[in-house]
């Protein structure tokens, strides 16, 4: 193999391939960093939720006259819905998951932890009935579900229920295990910061994900409190969970009948939840795939780099590599030349690029509050460079071996 | 010469196209995508009430406890970014500002008289009276209320277009009468079409990418309605105690958006003296456990303060940047191949008579043809990428309102304004000049024997 003839070549005109190089640099970094972030955001949009969003709907309701009465309201609200025919459960909420608004406690095994400042371990917190685990379709995996007859009769006010709290709750596993990280949660008191009351883990489920927030706020997601509460009116949300296939026409029932159900307040919106949960994630898809178009566009302008490098070289090599071919020269050795040319120069670059990359990384994992950039990104991003490069030059490099000997004879 | 120059310059593109079109196409995508990500950011990076930047102030006090902070808190240095109804009660007291506002965000339903138009839910604002002048807030109609109104309070509204729009057909309402949670209000002005960006005086809700309220009255109804806040509200010390419906009024909970206007810079330094001795003095009763971190700033340093640009604005111009810089260097080593492949024609004409400037300007003036070329089709995918972008960033935004404001919101996200469009224009001519300066002075410099001869 003719390699010193070929890097003497290659340092005779060497700015062409140190652009194509810097190119191949920067495009590495870019791919490398940004299939990481993507990686991210994708995974941050498309984690578990352990609800069952396919078959569940939401209500929510508005009183507009001030002497609404909603404590009996929501108890027919509650017995119309629950008793249509495809509804597995119906449940009133404080706050619907998966639409950013939250409600949440420190909660702590030990109340001496909560007067800490920052002490104690947040909690997500959702009011329902003893049909909420069922509404949300979540997965009980000890314990029991609420004693019906510890729901007491709406408070007022979110203040006034607060305090009044419940004697009962359910907790996330993720809750679970930060409280008690020997595992021994179910059946153990927990107290809650800010107002001073306590309540027993009566159950466990398996995952909440409430609302889909970046990896770093992850814990305020994950980590749920449910209590035997029914949220303060006037305003109502309701959460609908039907058998398998039955939603839409449940919905539409709903929809048709439910404003009238009660005097004095109206339908302020019903929506299908799985509707709700895309459009929850739709900012962490939308930067996912502007982001990816724009890695995509940067590496084809670079495949556009190299094609248009090697046909020039090519095209200004023709006599030369004609001459190769009538001195013996086989087709294939031009070909050799050109990819071992092309390799070269993708290397180099790539080894540039590696440093690049790495410097972005740490800039963007601080930035981002996300972890380094695992080395295998790099590894990947380095294959791709050298496939990418190989495969541009091929045409121009196959070009150049089907030149004819009878070249060497012409002049130009 | 130009004219001659520009001749040269189309008939040398046209001698090869397909290099051509690849170098104007590796322009114009780069053109684009740092345009779109120009466009994204300056949307969120603009000043949305630049002429009272000296005189317009946030106020926070540092509530928390004293600990170490949390570990997801970027900047743990900073106060929490409201006020307990206490503290905003306080401050209000002061005659330092010639304007001061608290308030807050929250929701009710507006009964039309029309019984042709079902009771629907508003986004209420509960402030005080100075809200209006303060932002400089546009009316159509009427005025906001007076002073008196605040402690109070009187049953009067303030609406805006949107709503005077759907309930009384656009005309003029003042005096007319709005239902509010079966409550009777009168209408003492109209806003006209106003969506500051970002909504500043409240980053709660969408980190300040939201809409004004829909209708506006007097903060003193916070007492007798009680209505709930839809926004952030933050018990930052573990002192709070929520026991019933006071906490809001009493506890060390934070919801509350504070703004004063100054006359002048001495006023500012004033209150921020009257402010750290209002805290000095909470200290002395256990309150404000921490050091003195009384904030007292100016719009733009509080739009930096809680970042309302985001972090992946500032990702997509990076990546635009890095983008564009692959494009340049693309097109750099086209155009200096495609300059060597014409070698010999230079070669004549240098061996003509043409000096060694000629051959320079002659090629300078096709990489700025090139540059602008690739400018033009950048444009129209910059103006395609962003009609794809509001689609795919904001349709569930748009979706569920049928309130203008909220379109025109979006629109903005997405807008090129005139500065955009000048931006694109030079960065295509520098694109060409920093791709084409190099080849052109290289084929310029190459003595015209090398070229009269064949490989």
């Amino acid at each position: 193999m003719e390699i010193r003839a070929l890097l003497s070549a290659l340092w005779r005109s060497k700015t062409g391939p140190l652009l194509v190089a810097a190119q191949v640099a920067l495009t590495l970094a870019v791919v490398v960093n940004m299939a990481y972030i993507v990686h991210q955001k994708l995974s941050d949009a498309g984690k578990p939720t352990g609800m069952d969003f396919g078959n569940m709907f939401w209500i929510t309701t508005q009183a507009n006259t001030p002497d609404f009465n909603y404590t009996a309201a929501v108890k027919a609200d509650l017995q119309y819905l629950n008793a249509l025919p495809g509804v597995v459960a119906a449940t009133p909420v404080n706050n619907r998951p998966q639409t950013f608004s939250n409600m949440g406690l420190p909660f702590a095994a030990d109340p001496q932890t909560l007067l800490n400042p920052n002490g104690g371990v947040p909690g997500t917190i959702y009011f329902g009935t003893d049909k909420l685990i069922d509404a949300l379709g979540l997965k009980l995996i000890a314990g029991r579900n609420f004693d019906p007859n510890v729901i007491a009769a709406p408070t007022a006010d979110f203040g006034t229920a607060m305090a009044a709290w419940a004697p009962e709750m359910i907790v996330s596993q993720e809750m679970a295990k930060k409280l008690f990280p020997k595992g021994d949660a179910l059946g153990k008191t927990v107290y809650a910061g800010l107002i001073n009351k306590s309540a027993v883990i009566v159950g466990i489920v398996e995952r909440m994900q409430a609302n889909p927030l970046p990896s770093q706020y992850e814990q305020f997601a994950v980590q749920v409190v449910l209590v035997p509460i029914i949220a303060p009116g006037p305003n109502g949300s309701y959460v609908v969970r039907t058998k398998p296939g039955r939603r839409d026409a449940v919905m539409a029932e709903v929809d048709k009948k439910f404003g009238d159900l009660q005097p004095g307040r109206f339908v302020e919106r019903i929506e299908a939840y799985d509707r709700t949960a895309a459009d929850a994630v739709e900012g962490y898809r939308a930067n996912a795939i502007i982001l990816s178009v724009a890695t995509f566009f940067v590496v084809l302008v670079t495949v556009i780099g190299i094609v248009g490098l090697a046909a020039f070289s090519v095209a200004t090599r023709t006599k030369q590599l004609g001459t190769r071919r009538a001195i013996g020269a086989r087709k294939f050795h031009i070909l050799r030349y050109f990819l071992v040319e092309n390799w070269i120069i993708t290397t180099s670059g790539v080894v540039l690029g590696c440093v690049l990359a790495l410097a972005a990384g740490v800039q963007l994992s601080r930035m981002y509050q996300i972890p380094q950039l695992p080395l295998y990104y790099l590894v990947g991003g380095v294959l791709l460079l050298w496939v990418v490069g190989l495969l541009a030059v091929l045409v121009p490099a196959l070009r150049a071996a089907s030149i004819s000997p009878a070249v060497a004879t012409r002049t130009v | 010469m130009f004219f001659h120059d520009l001749q040269l310059a189309l008939r040398s593109l046209r001698r090869n196209p397909f290099l051509s079109a690849l170098m104007i196409g590796a322009i114009a995508v780069g053109i684009a995508a740092s345009m779109i990500a120009i466009t994204l950011y300056h949307a969120r990076a603009g000043h949305p009430i630049p002429w009272k930047e000296d005189k317009l102030f946030a106020v926070t006090l540092d509530t928390r406890d004293d600990g170490p902070p949390e570990s997801f808190e970027r900047h743990p240095e900073y106060p929490p970014f409201q006020l307990t109804y206490r503290d905003a009660r306080a401050l209000y007291a002061s005659d330092i500002p010639i304007h001061s506002v608290m308030m807050y965000r929250s929701g009710q339903v507006l009964s039309p008289d029309n019984k042709n138009i079902k009771p629907f839910g508003v986004t209420t604002r509960l402030t005080t009276a100075d809200f209006f002048p303060m932002f400089d807030v546009p009316f159509i109609y009427g005025s906001g209320w007076a002073r008196a109104e605040d402690d109070a309070p009187g049953a009067v509204v303030v609406l805006s277009k949107f709503i005077n729009d759907k309930i009384f057909g656009g005309a003029n309402s003042v005096g007319r009468e709005v239902v509010l949670d079966g409550r009777p209000y009168r209408v003492v002005g109209v806003i006209a079409a106003w969506v500051p960006r970002p909504k500043y005086y409240d980053l709660n809700n969408w980190g300040g990418w939201e809409i004004p309220e829909e209708v506006y009255i007097s903060f003193g109804w916070y007492r007798a309605l009680r209505l709930s806040p839809h926004g952030n509200v933050n018990c930052v010390s573990r002192s709070a105690k929520i026991e019933g419906p006071d906490a809001l009024l009493t506890q060390e909970c934070v919801w509350l958006q504070y703004w004063v206007e100054f006359r002048n810079r001495s006023d500012r330094d004033r209150y921020q003296a009257f402010v750290d001795n209002y805290t000095n003095e909470g200290r002395r009763h256990g309150r404000f456990p921490r050091k003195n971190n009384n904030r007292i700033v100016a719009v733009q340093t509080w739009l930096s303060m809680y970042d309302v640009v985001g972090d992946d604005s500032r990702m997509q111009l990076a990546l635009g940047f890095v983008f564009l810089g692959v494009c340049i260097l693309n097109t750099l080593g086209l155009m200096l191949a495609k300059f060597l492949t014409a070698a010999p024609i230079c070669g004549l004409r240098r061996a003509l008579g043409a000096r060694r400037s000629d051959i320079i300007r002659q090629h300078l003036i096709e990489v700025i043809v090139v540059g602008l070329l690739g400018g033009a089709v950048g444009m129209a995918l910059t103006l395609g990428g962003l009609g794809f972008l509001k689609v795919l960033m904001f349709s569930a935004r748009l979706a569920h309102s049928d309130n203008p404001d909220r379109v025109a919101l979006v629109q903005s996200f997405v807008h090129m304004d005139l500065s955009v469009m000048l931006a694109a224009i030079g960065l295509s001519l520098l694109t060409g000049v920093l791709a084409g300066l190099y080849p052109a002075v290289r084929i310029g410099r190459l003595a015209p024997a090398t070229f009269l001869k064949t490989q």
